[in-house]
């Protein structure tokens, strides 16, 4: 009898064990695919929960759509408030308890550093961080891939733009003091290196400081004609709004953080019209040099079905459609087409494969690759390095300025 | 020359709404004897009030001023009657977790029902970014508005104290509890109708913050630095509250211009940790010592 029982036991254990692979797979059942995901929805920078919101309204959308080859994606998204020492938290309570398959976005360079290694470490997927950071590919590893451009390359394009294209001779940098900040710094030095030139300012922005009068004063004294602002939304309106009051108007430019011409028209009160900024999506391959945007009326059709579709039937009441939520959106499309290219058959090996099998895949941003892991190369792992620049108009809109340009990869120390 | 005197004239519009956070601190201390941490936020909410007003009801941006502000004098008035008066014997150390408790309750409010995106005040009638010109030297209106409400505020209370029945019941209170009790002085009313006072002066810098940006993180700054402000002047003296708010307001513009930005936002702290190594109860406050 004991014989038989356990050639009962070791049979079902040889068959759900072995053949079924969704059981030694973490984070995938026969029916759901649990996908992990931090961003802040309070603290000082709750304005980027919209990210988590985005994503989770697309995977919302595609449950309501039959979810990935049967499956469903569960979606658990946390609070962290943008303080590392939660996003530690939550990460570990969530893979540990409830098992996540792969994380997706997570906002902010800081949080996400505090939690790379965790990641990592335990060989999990993590797609497309949610800050364009050289830390992601510094140095580059297998289940990390990189889909927001670096703020290396926002930097590059902008000091390019406005030297080769705009004539400036004297370039100013407003940094946040960040790995965000700084690295517009750096790639600012790096470009005007090439060119023979050093920024004739390079003031810091504390986080939390809310009075930018003295920034704006030294920037005057400068006496910059461009301007670059490696700061959030509330600080780049806030220096921008404080030149305009003391008669000091150089051509101000920004990064994709600043991108979001309706909000930041808002929020400077018009002031943001002509402001450059660098953008790294949502342009339909037929607009041109020239062409104008709005993203209340996109143009790019996978654009319109998204705010049809995702944002007016899964978004909450007060939600903006606008480019953090989209981002959201933006950033899980790579996974969740490498997951739907995994096939049912599903598992971490297969969804690293398909994901460097991604070339070229055009989203809502630009064009995304990856390729075969080497660890000395983090190209394999950028993602996206190619952006555009956009000029806001007074609608709330923009007028697009260079064509998709490659930024170079800027090594840590040069 | 030219930028030193700018920089006074941009420390002193800053310290502005640093001045009227410090006043409304100073007159809770005065009252409750602990610093109102969730001073920023008692500010907080009737600006988002003021918000719902025009951007819902779609009533002017005067008339949501004023519902903003009575909610604020009675949002003061209820906090105290309702939270701090029932801390039965609780030291300060208590009562300051208490404001602590307060400010993320109302924080949290805010957040939830307002949400976290950054925007602006409505309908306010002076453009934000427009400036008066004084030959080289500017000030923004909007700084300016601030300057000038800042100084009615403050005569208007300094008139209030010193003739109104009501302002002398106050100032008595503050100075002690139980002999104006004895005299008939209806203390607890006393304490509740100073907070609800404090709310509504907080409010009216948010007020004026709010149209340059709102957000629910609007009031850190400006309550930290006039929290900053009143230390430095003596969290007992109204005027030394209001001088000490200037005064960093133009230590952190000559700083930032002319020593280092980076430490620029933290200046004003270095300021309060020097005053209370020389004079401990502030500037302008006066040290009571007890002879024995």
């Amino acid at each position: 009898m004991k014989k038989v029982l356990l050639s009962a036991l070791l049979s079902a254990a040889f068959v759900f064990g072995i053949f079924s692979p969704g059981f030694c797979e973490v984070g995938i059942t026969d029916t759901e695919i649990h996908i992990g995901q931090w961003s802040p929805q309070t603290g000082p920078a709750a304005a980027w929960g919209a990210v988590a919101r985005g994503t989770d309204a697309y995977f919302k959308w595609i449950n309501a759509n039959g979810g990935i080859h049967g499956r469903k994606i569960v979606h658990h998204y946390f609070d962290d408030a943008y303080n590392p020492a939660r996003t530690i938290a939550g990460v570990k309570q969530l893979q540990e308890r409830t098992g996540i398959f792969a994380w997706v976005g997570g906002v902010g360079t800081a949080p996400g550093l505090a939690v790379k290694d965790y990641l990592m470490a335990k060989d999990v997927i993590w797609v497309g961080p949610a800050a364009g950071s050289r830390n992601w590919l510094t140095p580059p590893h297998k289940n990390l891939f990189n889909v927001y451009p670096l703020y290396l390359g926002d930097a590059q394009l902008l000091n390019e733009y406005a030297i080769n294209e705009l004539g400036k001779k004297k370039i100013a940098v407003v940094y946040q003091e960040d790995d965000y900040g700084e690295q517009g710094l750096e790639g600012t030095k790096f470009t005007l290196k090439k060119y023979n030139m050093e920024p004739v300012a390079a003031i810091p922005v504390a986080l939390g400081d809310s009075d930018m009068r003295p920034h704006a004063m030294r920037l005057r004294r400068s006496d910059a004609d461009a301007v670059l602002l490696f700061v959030t939304p509330i600080a780049a309106s806030r220096i921008i709004g404080t030149g305009k009051a003391m008669n000091y108007n150089p051509q101000w430019m920004s990064t994709t953080t600043c991108a979001d011409c309706p909000l930041m028209m808002d929020i400077t009160q018009g002031l943001y019209a002509d402001v450059i900024t660098a953008n790294f999506g949502m342009r339909d391959d037929s607009e041109q040099v020239g062409d104008s945007q709005h993203i209340n009326n996109p143009k790019m059709e996978l654009m319109q079905t998204y705010k049809t579709e995702v944002f007016d039937r899964y978004a909450a009441r007060d939600e903006r459609w606008g480019y953090t939520f989209s981002l959201g959106i933006a950033l899980a499309e790579p996974l969740v087409e490498a997951i739907r290219n995994a096939g049912p058959d599903l598992t971490h090996e297969k969804v690293i494969k398909e994901l460097e099998n991604l070339e070229n895949f055009k989203g809502m941003l630009g064009r995304i690759s990856y390729g075969p892991f080497d660890p000395e190369d983090p190209l394999t792992r950028i993602g996206q390095q190619s952006i555009f620049l956009h000029q806001c108009t007074e609608d709330g809109g923009s007028v697009i300025l260079t064509d998709w340009i490659e930024t170079e990869y800027i090594p840590m120390g040069e | 020359m030219i930028d030193f005197i700018q920089m006074i004239i941009s420390g002193i519009a800053v310290g502005s709404s640093y001045a009227l956070m410090a006043l409304a601190m100073v007159l809770i201390y005065k009252a409750s004897e602990v610093p109102n941490f969730a001073q920023g936020e008692m500010a907080l909410l009737p600006v988002f009030i003021a918000f719902m007003i025009i951007y819902s009801y779609g009533y002017s941006v005067f008339a949501a001023f004023f519902g903003a502000l009575v909610f604020a004098l009675v949002l003061g008035c209820c906090l105290e009657f309702a939270i701090v008066r029932r801390a039965k014997n609780s030291n300060v150390l208590g009562l300051i977790i208490i404001t602590i408790g307060l400010e993320m309750i109302l924080l949290g409010f805010v957040s939830w029902k307002f949400g976290a995106d950054e925007r602006v005040m409505p309908s306010f009638p002076i453009s934000s970014y427009d400036s008066v010109m004084f030959g080289d030297f500017y000030i923004t209106t909007i700084d300016l508005l601030t300057l000038i409400v800042a100084l009615v505020i403050m005569i208007s209370l300094f008139l209030f104290f010193r003739f109104s029945k009501f302002g002398v019941a106050m100032k008595a209170t503050q100075q002690n509890e139980t002999a104006a009790r004895l005299m008939g002085i209806r203390t607890n009313r006393v304490k509740m109708v100073t907070w609800g006072i404090s709310g509504t002066v907080g409010s009216v810098a948010g007020l004026l913050i709010a149209p340059v940006i709102m957000d629910p993180y609007m009031m850190w700054d400006p309550m930290l630095k006039g929290f900053a402000g009143a230390v430095v002047g003596g969290m007992t003296s109204l005027p030394g509250a209001v001088f000490g708010a200037y005064i960093v307001g133009i230590v952190e513009h000559l700083f930032g211009g002319y020593v280092s930005m980076d430490f620029k936002a933290v200046v004003a702290f270095a300021v309060i940790v020097i005053v209370l190594c020389v004079k401990p109860s502030g500037l302008f406050a006066r040290h009571y010592v007890k002879k024995v």
